[in-house]
């Protein structure tokens, strides 16, 4: 087994000419993306718009990406780099609006308000897929259970979660798959026809 | 696309697990390259299996608790929406290899010095007929620009050494100043290009010495040596040719000749 090799089949495909790629790319490391920039951001649209900069940005310099690295690694220091320029251009930027803004909290809360665009649709669609996640979880078989949750939530590789659980590789792969599969399912059942819809309805 | 259309419109009864599980692998970076390699193939052209690989991320955002992040792909729609407008890698011809391909600023630097390079082509080829044209008129005026008022009309004068680039053209000293202008090792101290005069009678060797020194550069050396030959060849006594300077008063105004 490889790491980050799939990734970089990936990367080199986009660097040959296929956009598909980047896309597979950008739909694998959006959240975690999101996620790095609200470290910096506190409002999650502005996140997301930062998100979608810092992965164009990325799109632009793949080219010179040779791979050394790991794409998430390279990804990561694009997004904090996007986030920080954005808040020096934010904080350059005159403010438009007639309100005592000095007080950070304050004035977090109303550019959540004024910029956040997620309607309440999209923000329930977001709690009904947690809650569908964590309830197929909680039905998993044990091993399967630990099998994702040591991957998703501890980062660990196969080889790693092999030694924790003590069976080959080969099995791993399948805990993790046939977890995954489960709470696909699940999500499938609720959604008819995929990720397609949900972004309709998003 | 028929292909992509019938994939994407696959029910779930159809899918297949070892490709599924292929598919879990490769997202968590554990599949091996060649498989990652096949996978990719597909996951390019099937919008199910692409739908399926976002609901991977998905599930992983979900498990983490991941608060404040809306569990959708708007992201990437939006990226995709601008990529899609943005420049194609499109290197074809490097496409067995992995290195990296030019960004789009480089992708249009590199159009840019294609196209100069198709304009230069037929530039410098001009240059080099110009340059033979040049050539064949010197063999052609060889019979008349012997004739001895222009002999007697043109200084004294260094023209030539076997090679094109020492061409030496230069105002005609005295022999004193000649040899005070030559450095020990018998090299000229100073080189001049001669520019056009108004003398008719030795007008023609001289534009003709001034055409070959100014265009030298642009032409190839086949050229120039012929050219070289030409100038040479004018001087029927076998010394080199002088062509006057204008910078030099004397040879402006007229002035008779010194004699070497």
């Amino acid at each position: 087994m490889t790491t980050e090799e799939s990734d970089l089949v990936l990367v080199k495909r986009v660097q040959r000419g296929d956009k598909s790629a980047f896309d597979l790319l950008v739909r694998k490391y959006q959240h975690k993306v999101v996620k790095l920039v609200l470290r910096y951001v506190r409002n999650p649209a502005e996140a997301e718009d930062i998100a979608q900069e810092a992965f164009i940005k990325a799109y632009r310099a793949l080219p010179q990406f040779r791979g050394d690295s790991a794409f998430y690694t390279w990804m990561y220091r694009i997004a904090i780099n996007t986030a920080k320029n954005s808040l020096a251009s934010r904080d350059r930027s005159p403010i438009a609006y007639d309100l005592d803004l000095t007080d950070p909290e304050e004035s977090h809360s109303v550019q959540t308000r004024l910029q956040d665009p997620d309607t309440p649709e999209g923000m329930a669609l977001t709690e009904e897929i947690r809650g569908i996640v964590n309830s197929a979880i909680e039905g998993l078989p044990e091993e399967l259970k630990t099998a994702i949750v040591l991957r998703e939530l501890d980062g660990l590789s196969y080889e790693e979660i092999a030694a924790a659980m003590e069976c080959p590789v080969g099995t791993v792969r399948s805990r993790i798959f046939r977890a995954r599969e489960a709470i696909d399912k699940r999500l499938r059942e609720v959604f008819e026809g995929g990720l397609g819809r949900t972004e309709e309805m998003v | 696309m028929s292909d992509e259309r019938h994939s994407s419109e696959r029910p779930s009864s159809e899918r297949n697990g070892e490709r599924d599980s292929q598919l879990s692998a490769m997202f968590d970076d554990e599949l091996p390259a060649a498989e990652c390699e096949l996978l990719a193939r597909r996951l390019v052209r099937d919008d199910a299996l692409r739908a399926q690989w976002s609901r991977y991320s998905m599930i992983g955002a979900a498990l983490r608790a991941e608060r404040g992040i809306a569990l959708h792909d708007r992201v990437a729609t939006r990226v995709q929406a601008t990529i899609s407008q943005e420049v194609t890698y499109d290197n074809a011809a490097d496409t067995a290899s992995v290195r990296a391909v030019t960004a789009p600023g480089e992708v249009l630097r590199r159009a840019a010095s294609r196209r100069w390079t198709r304009l230069a082509k037929p530039m410098f080829g001009a240059g080099i007929a110009a340059s033979v044209a040049a050539a064949s008129i010197l063999f052609l005026r060889e019979g008349r620009d012997t004739q001895p008022e222009i002999l007697a009309a043109n200084p004294l004068a260094a023209v030539a050494t076997s090679t094109p680039e020492s061409i030496v053209v230069t105002n005609a000293p005295a022999p004193a100043q000649l040899a005070a202008n030559r450095s020990s090792n018998g090299e000229p101290s100073v080189y001049t290009t001669p520019s056009p005069t108004s003398q008719s009678s030795i007008v023609p060797p001289a534009r003709l010495a001034n055409y070959v020194v100014a265009h030298s550069e642009y032409s190839g050396p086949l050229s120039r040596r012929m050219a070289l030959l030409g100038l040479v060849g004018t001087d029927s006594s076998g010394e080199p040719v002088a062509t006057p300077d204008t910078d030099d008063p004397n040879a402006a105004a007229g002035a008779p000749p010194r004699a070497q």
